[in-house]
């Protein structure tokens, strides 16, 4: 290829530059066929009856009216309502002490304790929920005791306690980070100057320091609302007889196979989605206060002894309590013999060993899916990244919006759109690697939109032009400029895409097929076959890998572990 | 020495915004010759960096042409018209170091590896530099980015050289010094340049011509001594220097002259005329025929009532070089600056001052019908 402008005779040659139309156009096709296409196809096959063909004859209401006179669905919509909304309120409730006093009490090892907090976000709640089972479930090894000696009944862990229990304590950090960055960030002059003016601190937290990072606690609430009501695995374990929407998804799809069916409930949980996400939109506006200042003052800290007491009881307290089932995991994985004693009798490599050939293959798939999918991610996400924050074009907000779609999608509900598009027609991918690959991309490109976008937005535009005036074409500024400078935050990016995708579950659990069969895949058949210590084994390996990625990507970007999850 | 030409016609530029559409740049005529050191010049916003942006291909033409050497460049990409262009914030590339850097256009050129070497020392030695070829602009100095910034534009030989305010970010002592130094590199080279600044002084000091723009208009393209003494407006006469106006009825014609009256009855016969546009005849007081303008420091200023205008003296502000007496005169309409090399004895701040206007240095704005 050339790059070049020679001078011929002091006459400049004129040469087309391929490269940005050609990437463009691919972009936009792939964001449109795996994309919008999918999700699109979902939606219109919810206005047609199960095994009649798309056509606009055959619009019909007919799945929703189904939808809303059946009793079971009737009651999967108020269940993923009233679970949703606890875990939100429970969350918030638990979150907001510790982002306080992690951000204004004087207190030591606050980082660790905010690296610790990620734990519950990138370990997949479904692997928390059966150490619950273990701990607290009908022959859980706490249920004994906590009957025999304090002689309390506990409600079932399965059913609706349960899950709230589970996903509170998975979501939680959510509204942590994301508060305590914002308080961290708050302008301390803004508090002072109510001091100054002879507030009390009862009254300056209640009429200032509140109604400041009221937005961000909104944030971090929908942002748990939506993870809440979108979560399969939880539910799948500890729900029992008690259906949520995404099980009743997959219900209609594993049981009658009735795609159609699955889509109107998929809608109806994208309507519930989508109107939290109206609701914050309507709560925040005219809210967004800019106090976050470049000073590298913090505000004052409280270090009265009370305060300090209760901050690490809380905050120490907490953690310790949402860790449990990740500490149970990782001990259980190491009992060899665990009946009926609060702990295990014998301890050793046994269950490793007994599941390392079954392992293997799972395993193996699942860095190789997550591979495929992060590489693709990495090379669209990046370029739909530079298109919008460098490119000035009609219809952007429409981009921008169709990257960030998925990421409110609930992940069965891509699961769903992608059976009912790759099951028949044009493209037929069902059963093999490639729907995965595609689906995990799709699910997943808003991580490297989102880090690669602030990436490119700290770099310089000048530098780009500066390239161009040298005479490099697009490719070239591309691959020694642009790429070169941002590449800390495209590697992290794709480490973050990479690790959560390992134990993947949501879309996994609808696309899988025997010959792709994943690790998260692999914990679930264990559970579901009440295989708990191999169960935990795998689960362990699973929690191990992605953290210890979570790890490299954030000291290759130089942030912390918290301030990547904000 | 070049033979290079570029021809700009009728060249504009409007921005959409989302509530209007905003003209940056208002049909703009110009003619850059040879080895010319060419300025552009005008308050922040008048439309100089969208021009120049223009000539490099980053921003569209919304209507006109520019023409190199006979050729529409419009047609090219930025990356196709081989020019050279230093930027207000210098846009090296952090992570590649200074030779690199310099380096950067050869690449693309596809020279070869010892050429390159060669072309490189060459410009580096020319610019003082040879010895940093391997630190990383983070670890240079304002005025070291600069030179770094001026070598990478101009090492591949490039048709013109574009500079977008290149000395807006060094210090005062550092700017003259550089400013220097871009024209000594510039003739040189023989290399076509264009400049822009928002600075006149900076203006006036280093172009061969300079064209004063403003609210995208080009108001006045000449050399720095014709654009000072001869301005075509109030704006230019205001815009490059300080300027004194004090407004005045015509009382008649004779021969090349015009006898005028200022509001004190004191008349002069002035010979340099210019007739105002329209929007400036506006600005006119009403009942006045035109302005007669006069710089600060062709004045005289003494203690006896002898000059045009009688006025006490408010401020005295000693500035080295020269100092500015501020004179409060009931018959201008605005305090008048008066320079003068070395303190005038006996003018004192509260004292009465006289002040003279010599007739061939002043001249008179008037309304086009008058």
């Amino acid at each position: 290829m050339a790059y070049a402008n020679k001078e011929h005779g002091g006459k400049l040659v004129r040469k087309f530059d391929w490269l940005p139309y050609f990437s463009g156009i691919l972009t936009i096709f792939v964001l449109f066929s795996f994309l919008l296409y999918p999700i699109s196809k979902s939606v219109i096959l919810s206005f047609v009856k199960s095994g009649e063909p798309m056509d606009l004859a055959n619009f019909t209401l007919f799945n929703f009216e189904n939808f809303f006179q059946s009793i079971s669905y009737q009651k999967a919509f108020i269940h993923s309502l009233v679970v949703s909304l606890s875990v939100t309120i429970i969350a918030t409730l638990l979150a907001l002490p510790a982002a306080f006093a992690i951000s204004r009490i004087s207190m030591p090892f606050r980082n660790i304790l905010l690296a610790l907090s990620v734990i519950p976000l990138i370990s997949p709640p479904f692997i928390g929920a059966y150490s619950w089972v273990i701990l607290l479930g009908k022959s859980g090894i706490a249920t004994h005791y906590i009957q025999s000696w304090l002689g309390i009944e506990i409600p079932s862990i399965y059913g609706p306690s349960g899950i709230i229990l589970a996903l509170s304590l998975s979501y939680y950090p959510y509204v942590l980070l994301i508060v305590q960055g914002s308080l961290a960030a708050t302008d301390p002059n803004i508090e002072e100057c109510a001091f100054v003016m002879g507030s009390k601190r009862w009254r300056v937290l209640r009429t200032i320091t509140f109604p400041l990072v009221m937005p961000s606690i909104a944030a971090g609430a929908i942002l748990v609302f939506i993870k809440a009501l979108g979560n399969f695995g939880v539910p799948a374990i500890l729900g029992g007889e008690y259906y949520v929407l995404p099980t009743m998804i997959y219900f209609q799809v594993h049981g009658y196979f009735n795609l159609n069916g699955a889509s109107a409930i998929a809608m109806v949980n994208v309507l519930l989605t989508l109107l939290a996400i109206l609701i914050l939109t309507r709560l925040n506006k005219g809210r967004s206060h800019v106090t976050v200042t470049g000073g590298t003052r913090r505000s004052v800290q409280i270090k009265g002894r009370g305060a300090r007491i209760f901050a690490n009881t809380y905050c120490w307290g907490l953690l310790l309590i949402a860790l449990t089932p990740h500490l149970i995991v990782f001990c259980s994985s190491f009992a060899e013999r665990w009946a009926g004693t609060l702990f295990p009798t014998k301890y050793g490599l046994a269950n490793y060993f007994r599941i390392l050939p079954e392992v293997q293959t799972p395993f193996t798939n699942s860095i190789i899916l997550a591979s495929l999918a992060t590489v693709i991610c990495v090379v669209f996400g990046t370029l739909v990244a530079y298109t919008s924050v460098r490119r000035r074009f009609f219809g952007k907000w429409a981009l921008d919006l169709t990257i960030m779609l998925p990421f409110v999608l609930p992940g069965i509900v891509t699961g769903v759109a992608y059976l009912t598009t790759f099951n028949s027609g044009l493209i037929v991918l069902t059963g093999t690697s490639a729907i995965l690959v595609l689906a995990y991309f799709v699910r997943r490109i808003a991580y490297i939109f989102r880090t690669v976008s602030a990436a490119i937005g700290q770099v310089d535009n000048k530098l780009e032009e500066a390239s161009a005036i040298c005479g490099a074409t697009w490719g070239w500024t591309m691959r020694k400029i642009t790429v070169p400078l941002v590449s800390p935050g495209i590697i992290a990016g794709g480490i973050l895409v990479f690790a959560t995708l390992i134990s993947e579950m949501s879309v996994t659990i609808l696309l899988y097929s025997a010959r792709w069969k994943t690790m998260s895949i692999a914990i679930y058949e264990y559970v579901i076959a009440d295989e708990l210590l191999d169960a935990s084994a795998m689960g362990s390996i699973a929690i191990a890998a992605t953290l210890l990625l979570v790890f490299l990507s954030s000291k290759i970007i130089g942030k912390s572990m918290a301030e990547m999850f904000r | 020495m070049t033979s290079n030409y570029l021809e700009i016609r009728n060249l504009s530029k409007v921005f959409n915004t989302e509530h209007e559409n905003v003209t940056a740049v208002d049909s703009i005529n110009l003619e850059i010759k040879g080895d010319e050191f060419f300025t552009m010049l005008g308050p922040s916003g008048c439309g100089k960096t969208t021009t120049i942006r223009m000539i490099a291909g980053l921003e569209s033409v919304t209507l006109g042409n520019i023409l190199f050497n006979g050729q529409d460049f419009t047609k090219f990409s930025t990356f196709q018209r081989n020019i050279g262009m230093v930027f207000q914030s210098y846009a090296l590339f952090p992570h590649l170091n200074v030779f690199e850097n310099v380096a950067y256009g050869l690449h693309i050129r596809k020279i070869l590896k010892t050429k390159i070497r060669e072309r490189v020392t060459h410009i580096l030695d020319l610019l003082n530099m040879s010895e940093l070829a391997s630190r990383l602009p983070p670890d240079l100095s304002g005025g070291q980015q600069q030179r770094v910034a001026i070598a990478r534009a101009l090492v591949y030989d490039p048709g013109m050289l574009l500079l977008d305010e290149p000395l807006a970010n060094l210090d005062a002592k550092l700017r003259v010094q550089m400013r220097e130094e871009i024209h000594r590199i510039q003739k040189e080279l023989g290399i076509m340049s264009i400049y822009v600044t928002h600075d006149q002084e900076e203006a006036m000091a280093v172009s061969d011509r300079l064209a004063v723009f403003n609210m995208g208009k080009l108001i006045q393209v000449g050399t720095p001594h014709e654009v000072y003494t001869r301005p075509e407006s109030l704006f230019v006469s205001g815009f490059i220097g300080q300027a004194n106006f004090f407004p005045a009825h015509i009382v008649n014609r004779n021969g090349s002259g015009v006898r005028v009256a200022l509001t004190n009855g004191c008349e002069l016969v002035l010979t340099s005329l210019v007739a105002l546009e329209d929007k400036e005849a506006e600005s006119v007081e009403s009942g006045f025929d035109g302005v007669v303008m006069v710089r600060p420091e062709r004045h005289t200023l003494g203690t006896s009532a002898i000059g045009s205008l009688n006025g006490t003296v408010r401020r005295i502000m000693f500035l080295g070089n020269y100092t500015r007496y501020m004179v409060n005169c009931p018959d201008s309409r605005h305090e008048v600056f008066v320079d003068s090399p070395r303190p005038i004895s006996g003018i004192e701040e509260g004292g009465k001052a006289s002040i003279g206007i010599y007739e061939p240095d002043a001249i008179l704005f008037h309304k086009k019908n008058c």
